[in-house]
């Protein structure tokens, strides 16, 4: 696949229109060698842009991209959480996992508890990929990826980044590192908890976690991390907040959501956080698309050539 | 038609061919060769044309609607290939023919033709051949031929005999009376232009009745076309004869239960007003176009807003003051709130036309507030309206006063909160610019354009560097070296590498409109610093800009400061930086 091709390729997924089964296989195969060769705590460098959650809410990505600029103009990284609930789950990935494949030093994913075959078989992207090929290959093909998804970054040995949290059975880095990733998510231990855990003010030390996965953690197991690992804080993503970014715990650790009108009905708005070269950060808050830039809605049939 | 008389004659063979086709099963080929008709009547000679051609054509008008049309629309232009004048009859059977058909736009093209071949009969052939072919149609069995027959009368009426003009007139009368609202309808729309030819005792006696029972037609869509023909009529009548037999057809029309012929009525206002003149304009239509600006009909408040400049302009100058402020401004200003937003629209368009006719005291007292209003409108296509229209008042109240009024409004707008917002003003910029000149736009809004450049939102500053580039573009060179570039060339030593890139952005836009000698003295030597950027998203945004570039530099520059430039640049450690420097230097025009 050259240079060129996945440029077109690029260019149709920015239109929102998904890309031929084949197409994807391709293009899977690539993203795995890169991704293969990534850390479970990936280096980042600064100046970089964070992401939080997208869930298949394509327009509202686009929006984030007129907002943030372009990749590669921009650096990214986007903390998991691609597919599920949105209506453009495929076209939301695969533009994302072409650009990586395109520009690999550009942008960065790392796995979200979403990026999942158990997850995605209840909330959509398995629904979304049989309804938009007609069968479950392109389902195939991506969750095969997830399982190549690094786990979390590290930008400029400073800032920690993670889709959901800490684990009890994590005190260092490089206890991180040394996790075999290439699974599904399981449903304890290590790899699940940075996937699944979310910081809670009122608990000490460790809480049972409501969703059933992962744990909830207290402003203290932050601060011990962040001190031990030499952090100045640490960024995520995995929890809807209205304003699109939230601070805890003094500053040590923040929230960042790129999902507004999550759902299309919370009427919340979305945030990324800008790093440039310094570390110096700018949260940049956006709304939802407006309704004269979203695509006609996804009830059309599939086309025949996906029959 | 024998075709192999033709191809006996080998110079021939290709109009054979031609003529075949006409007859292929093949409607693509049917089609090439009807558009090719005139090169095959040529060929033939008129003799042939007429008695062969003619003949065959008007039996073959059992064909595709496709080809039918392009038939229709060849005949008539065909008057000399069938030898002149004298001859033009001949052309009518083919197309009384197509006159007939169901197919409404190859009836239109038949008529159109038909109408175009009238003139060109002499007095005689008219009432010979034309008039027994208008009858025809008029008394056929179908609609289609009856609907073709309306368009017909008022073409040959001003060149018959009494006798004939009388028979005419009782056609289109009963034409008028129709069963079918088809043929009432294509009967209304021609009852304008047949009052235009028919003597006035007639259109008093016969036509009047003929527009009165078709303005209260049971279908709405008759009305509406009978009143656009009552406007025409209008014009032909004296101030009281109208006032007598028109006036209350009209008026009824501004109250008809269907909106669509309000619509109509408030789309021809100013036609109607230009014929009523300034009395029956004072006493009926002010009171008729207020309530059409109140009409419960969003489509007919909308057109009726449109016409707000053109309406009061055309007042009686005595009173025209004195009737907009006590009777049509208060209605402006319910409107200026509309919950429909392509009322407000219409109305943003037009109502800035007001400033000139009330003078600079009304417009800042009455009209500014009004402005204000919609130029914070939630739809931008109000504001651009406005700020379109600037103009206009710019010359009412001039440009100190506009900017302490209006242009607090548009600031306000380029720093609101919504991005969107943002994004409109911009695209607003450069029309303003070339309303105020560049003067007073350097002291009111140059600054505000250097802005964006840094504004939070790529989708922004990437406008603001298109935004430079039309302003560049309409001031010239030396403002962009005096206010442009020093600003751009700043960026490029920006603490934050998404505004360096900027810089490189609005060069690659400004390169072209300055020219190679601004470019390569001003504008070069900062992209070539910016090689040796920490920051890899700067540099390979570097190679893609001088890549941009090339056209504008001369050739002893590409070698002595770009070339090495890429070289270094095609060296990096930096995947992407090398991929777009190689690229670069593969385009690199050699010297």
């Amino acid at each position: 696949m050259g240079t060129s091709d996945l440029d077109r390729q690029i260019e149709q997924l920015k239109r929102c229109e998904p890309l031929a089964e084949a197409e994807v296989k391709a293009l899977c195969l690539k993203a795995m060698e890169i991704l293969v060769e990534e850390s479970n705590v990936q280096r980042v460098d600064a100046p970089v842009t964070i992401c939080g959650d997208i869930h298949g809410q394509f327009y509202d990505m686009k929006e984030l991209f007129k907002v943030g600029g372009d990749c590669p103009k921009t650096n990214y990284l986007f903390l998991g959480d691609f597919v599920d609930r949105g209506f453009y789950s495929v076209e939301t990935f695969l533009l994302l996992l072409a650009l990586k494949v395109r520009y690999p030093d550009r942008i960065t994913l790392i796995r979200g508890n979403h990026e999942s075959r158990q997850i995605t078989q209840v909330y959509g992207f398995y629904d979304e990929c049989l309804r938009k090929y007609g069968s479950v290959n392109v389902w195939r093909y991506c969750t095969e990826i997830f399982d190549y998804l690094s786990l979390s970054a590290l930008i400029e040995n400073k800032i920690f980044s993670v889709h959901g949290g800490l684990s009890p059975a994590i005190t260092t880095l490089d206890q991180i590192r040394v996790i075999d990733r290439k699974q599904e998510v399981p449903h304890d231990g290590a790899m699940c908890d940075l996937l699944w855990s979310d910081p809670e003010d009122a608990v000490d030390g460790w809480g049972l976690s409501p969703r059933g996965a992962g744990f909830l953690f207290g402003g203290n197991v932050v601060s011990s991390f962040n001190h031990s690992n030499n952090i100045d804080y640490i960024c995520r993503a995995h929890q809807l907040v209205m304003e699109g970014f939230k601070w805890m715990f003094n500053n040590k650790i923040v929230t960042v959501w790129s999902a507004p009108n999550y759902c299309y009905r919370c009427g919340n708005v979305a945030a990324i956080l800008e790093l440039d070269e310094n570390l110096n950060k700018q949260f940049r808050v956006f709304e939802a698309a407006p309704h004269e830039s979203r695509g006609v809605p996804a009830k059309r049939p599939a086309p025949d050539y996906f029959l | 038609m024998a075709s192999g008389d033709v191809q006996s004659d080998e110079s021939l063979y290709p109009i054979a061919v031609l003529i075949d086709e006409l007859r292929n099963e093949d409607v693509q080929l049917r089609l090439n060769s009807i558009k090719k008709l005139s090169t095959i009547a040529l060929a033939l000679g008129v003799e042939r044309t007429r008695s062969e051609l003619i003949p065959f054509l008007t039996d073959t008008i059992y064909d595709e609607d496709e080809v039918l049309l392009a038939l229709a629309e060849q005949l008539g232009t065909f008057t000399q290939l069938v030898g002149g004048e004298s001859y033009v009859h001949v052309l009518l059977p083919p197309l009384e023919s197509l006159a007939q058909v169901e197919e409404t736009i190859v009836r239109d093209k038949a008529v159109e033709s038909l109408r175009a071949l009238a003139p060109q009969h002499s007095a005689t052939d008219l009432e010979t051949y034309f008039i027994s072919t208008v009858k025809r149609l008029a008394q056929g069995d179908w609609f289609t031929s009856r609907t073709s027959a309306s368009g017909l009368v008022s073409v040959c009426y001003s060149r018959v005999s009494n006798h004939v003009k009388g028979e005419l007139r009782q056609l289109f009368k009963s034409l008028c009376q129709d069963d079918t609202p088809m043929v009432r309808r294509a009967a209304a729309s021609k009852l304008g232009e047949f009052a235009k030819v028919v003597e006035p005792e007639y259109l008093r006696q016969e036509l009047v009745p003929l527009f009165t029972n078709l303005a209260n037609d049971e279908q709405d869509s008759v009305r509406l076309l009978a009143i656009e023909a009552g406007i025409a009529m209008a014009g032909l009548f004296r101030h009281e004869d109208l006032e007598q037999q028109m006036m209350q057809t009209l008026r009824a029309a501004t109250e008809d239960k269907s909106w669509r012929v309000r619509y109509v009525v408030a789309d021809k206002l100013v036609d109607l007003q230009k014929a009523v003149g300034p009395e029956i304009t004072k006493n009926d239509l002010v009171g008729a176009y207020c309530s059409l600006l109140k009409d419960p009909e969003a489509e007919v408040r909308a057109a009726a807003a449109s016409k707000l400049k053109d309406f009061c302009n055309n007042l009686p100058t005595d009173t025209r003051e004195q009737i907009i402020m006590s009777q049509i401004l208060p209605c402006v200003k319910d409107m200026v709130g509309d919950m429909n937003q392509h009322v407000k629209s219409a109305l943003a368009s037009v109502i800035m036309g007001l400033s000139p006719i009330l003078g600079k005291d009304n417009t800042l007292e009455h009209l500014l507030p009004l402005f204000l209003n919609q130029l914070k409108d939630d739809y931008p296509e109000v504001r651009l309206n406005i700020i379109s229209n600037l103009e206009c008042i710019n010359e009412v109240i001039g440009v100190r006063q506009l900017s302490q009024s209006l242009l607090p409004a548009i600031v306000e707008l380029a720093s609101d909160a919504k991005w969107r917002v943002r994004l409109g003003i911009i695209e607003y910029m450069p029309l303003l610019a070339g309303q105020l000149g560049p003067e007073f736009f350097d002291e009111k809004l140059s600054s505000l354009c250097m802005s964006w450049l840094t504004d939070h939102v790529f989708a922004i500053r990437e406008a603001a560097t298109n935004n430079l580039k039309k302003l560049v573009e309409k001031f010239g060179r030396d403002w962009a070296q005096n206010t442009v570039i020093p600003k751009v060339i700043q960026l490029a030593r920006d603490q934050n590498y998404l505004y360096r890139m900027t810089c490189l952005f609005a060069i690659n836009v400004l390169a072209e409109p300055c020219g190679q000698e601004v470019t390569q003295r001003m504008m070069l030597p900062t992209v070539i610093t910016l090689v040796s950027d920490p920051v890899a998203n700067v540099r390979f945004n570097v190679a893609k800009t001088l890549h941009r570039i090339y056209p504008v530099l001369d050739s002893s520059v590409l070698a002595s400061h770009v070339k090495p430039a890429l070289d270094k640049l095609s060296q990096d450690a930096d995947h992407d930086v090398q991929y777009f420097a190689s690229e670069a230097l593969e385009m690199l025009p050699k010297a």
